[in-house]
């Protein structure tokens, strides 16, 4: 039994298999995952009363077409599809990481503070740098929040409930400070700042797509690369340092790698709780082993955000709230049944 | 493993008179009038204590007097919900032998905050009523204690983690709320970021609430005493457990939920208050129980006076003192107890 209460790893008699090996099991899942993810792409672009028909998707999307369905893609849908999918599949695999790095299933940029610092690195900036675009700042303070986390535990991201509790205290501070700035500020100003905080994607660019797009174009295949030290990780520190897989140094290069994936999905999204969380927990779930578990966390995480985005475009009653909020009402009561879960197994 | 074990451990508390705990009291009781000073001497002005002891007597110039007009409500507000969570801080992490409760951490001052915007929303209250505030804070205790007690009993970091899951899940609710009704998210943003500045109406408002949190919470002392011997002792010293576990859920609720609908959320002081109480006079309820009562307000009115001085001649709000003062307090008493099973 290793770590708090609950908190452990679930695998801890797995098999860890060195050879790099896909299972058959891994590629359908993928590839159905795959599929949903395109069919819930073209809903998001077809649907609703500005919807572009189907017929004519192909050309918008090949850009020859004009009028309406030019503007909605190119202006509202388009940039908001690609940010959500670039957006997800970030926070996936960046909870992917923080989960096998810490060999803890609850670990996530949530818990370590990272989403509340994101908001207030966003209002620094939006108080004291006008100029400064929101997504800068949140970048800068998702990173700081995550470096904050690592220097006050004392044991860097090795003991998880350390981990929690100065993830909580970051973020107290950090919300602290935003509800201090939300106030300042004037109504409107204020107003459109709490959107932002809760984690939007209504009128986004193309400019935050290409960004959150090539943060997953570098930093995936690092995240790939590192997939087969992050089996042996499960195994232990120990055994992964007899297997040659050097536990620290895989543990910090993995978490550089999530905080790196979380800042630029928030920069680009604002700080969307929990999808980092639940992203990962599904995909293994539906893997059922370690294999191929980055390319589903990373298709898993766009589809719960594609999804969830869709839901709040097109169900009149939410009145295009900001998609972080349903990610965290249903991402955190979906935590708090795992939690349950966990610990109703662990206490015996 | 033994990590969490050793949170959980809290010494029993020692038989026997302990000779220091009088003139501890009475020390703390100069600090809570020295705080109580520089809340009525410091601000925007600034006051001198001689001009404060002619304008208390009904003397001195009127803009003085008119100064102390807005600073006395100001402090007594400030005693007050400093006393209550302090105390409610005492009974949540005696309840549960729980060195890391405090209602901000548990998710209580939450679900105070959805009871006080549903009622601005979709009632049309003007302000934040206690009562409105009461059935959210006592959800999301229950669901808290509920989700984090194990069949040994509580575990810290359990409570602490189902307090942040509840809070994540009210702060969405309260998201989806405010951005759909301007007017309660006016009144939320002032009312969110934890202030004493509401004086005089507020201090009403909560007072019977708090009298009656303070007073159960003061009855439950050697109940709580006998609890933290283990339940099997407390039955056999003749109490009973699970009274005196609602009874204490019940204090504490409605003595958070009394302070956050006056100031707004405030963390940590519930947190950090018990622990000092504790170092000074011993883990004995009935002395813990008024030392926190004179530490509370004491450490508030001082974050308040900070506030007040930090951005002089606007302030910054004693909630984001006390966040960025408590914060520390928490991340040390991690490293703390993570360092004895070491």
């Amino acid at each position: 039994m290793s770590a708090v209460d609950g908190l452990s790893t679930r695998r801890v008699g797995m098999t860890g298999r060195v050879v790099l090996h896909v299972s058959p099991r891994a590629v359908v899942v993928g590839a159905v995952t795959l599929a949903l993810l395109v069919v819930l792409g073209i809903l998001t672009l077809t649907m609703g009363k500005l919807g572009i028909p189907p017929g004519g998707l192909w050309t918008a999307i090949s850009g020859h077409a004009d009028g309406k369905e030019k503007f909605v893609f190119e202006e509202l849908r388009g940039p908001r599809l690609s940010v959500a999918v670039g957006a997800g599949a970030a926070l996936g695999v960046s909870g992917l990481l923080f989960q096998s790095g810490t060999r803890n299933p609850l670990a996530s940029p949530d818990v370590v503070g990272m989403t509340a610092g994101a908001g207030a690195g966003a209002v620094v900036a939006s108080l004291w740098i006008p100029l400064l675009p929101l997504g800068i700042g949140a970048f800068a303070g998702a990173a700081v929040a995550a470096a904050l986390v690592y220097l006050s535990t004392g044991s860097g991201f090795a003991v998880p409930s350390r981990i929690i509790l100065a993830g909580v205290g970051v973020s107290a501070m950090a919300t602290a400070f935003i509800q201090y700035v939300v106030m300042v500020k004037d109504q409107d100003e204020s107003l459109s700042l709490a959107g932002y905080l809760a984690g939007t994607l209504s009128a986004r660019t193309w400019g935050q797509a290409q960004f959150v797009g090539l943060a997953c174009l570098v930093l995936l295949p690092c995240a790939l690369a590192l997939g087969p030290r992050l089996r042996l990780m499960e195994l232990g520190d120990a055994m992964a340092d007899s297997l040659g897989a050097r536990a620290g140094r895989t543990r910090s290069l993995a978490i550089l790698i999530a905080v790196a994936l979380c800042a630029a999905a928030v920069s680009a999204a604002g700080p969307i709780a929990f999808v980092a969380l639940t992203a990962p927990q599904i995909a293994r779930r539906l893997v059922g082993g370690p294999h191929g578990a980055v390319v589903v966390s990373a298709l898993t995480g766009a589809v719960v955000l594609v999804a969830a985005d869709l839901w709040v475009q097109q169900a009149g009653w939410l009145g295009d709230l900001p998609v972080g909020i349903l990610t965290a009402a249903f991402g955190g009561v979906y935590l708090g049944v795992l939690l349950v879960k966990e610990w109703k197994k662990g206490s015996a | 493993m033994a990590d969490t074990r050793t949170l959980t451990r809290q010494e029993a508390p020692a038989a026997g008179f302990l000779p220091w705990r009088v003139p501890a009291l009475a020390a703390l009781v100069a600090l809570l009038l020295v705080a109580v000073l520089l809340s009525l001497a410091f601000g925007s002005k600034a006051l001198s204590f001689g001009q404060i002891w002619t304008a208390v007597g009904g003397g001195g110039p009127e803009h003085v007097r008119d100064v102390l007009d807005s600073r006395v409500p100001r402090t007594v507000l400030g005693l007050l919900v400093g006393g209550c969570l302090a105390v409610a801080g005492v009974v949540m992490q005696g309840l549960s032998r729980n060195p890391l409760g405090d209602p901000g951490l548990l998710g209580v001052n939450a679900g105070a905050a959805t009871g006080i915007v549903v009622s601005t929303a979709f009632l049309h209250l003007p302000g934040s009523p206690t009562w409105a505030a009461l059935p959210g804070a006592f959800l999301a205790m229950l669901i808290v204690t509920t989700m984090g007690s194990g069949r040994r009993g509580v575990v810290p970091v359990r409570l602490v983690l189902s307090g942040a899951v509840v809070t994540a899940v009210l702060t969405a609710v309260i998201q989806a709320i405010t951005l759909t009704h301007p007017n309660a998210f006016d009144d939320y943003r002032y009312w969110a970021v934890g202030s004493l500045a509401g004086g005089g109406a507020d201090v009403m408002e909560i007072l019977p609430w708090a009298i009656i949190g303070l007073v159960v919470a003061g009855l439950l002392a050697t109940s709580l005493n006998a609890l933290a011997l283990g339940e099997e002792i407390a039955i056999s010293l003749g109490s009973n457990p699970a009274v005196t576990r609602w009874a204490g859920i019940a204090a504490a609720t409605v003595l958070s939920a009394a302070a956050t609908s006056a100031a707004g959320p405030i963390a940590f002081v519930g947190l950090a208050v018990p622990h000092l109480a504790r170092a000074i006079v011993g883990p004995d309820h009935r002395w813990q129980l008024p030392a926190a009562l004179l530490i509370g307000p004491s450490l508030l009115l001082i974050a308040d006076v900070v506030g007040r001085l930090l951005l002089r001649p606007q302030e910054l709000q004693v909630g984001v003192v006390t966040a960025f003062v408590g914060a520390p307090v928490l991340l040390w008493l991690v490293r703390r107890t993570a360092g004895e099973s070491s």
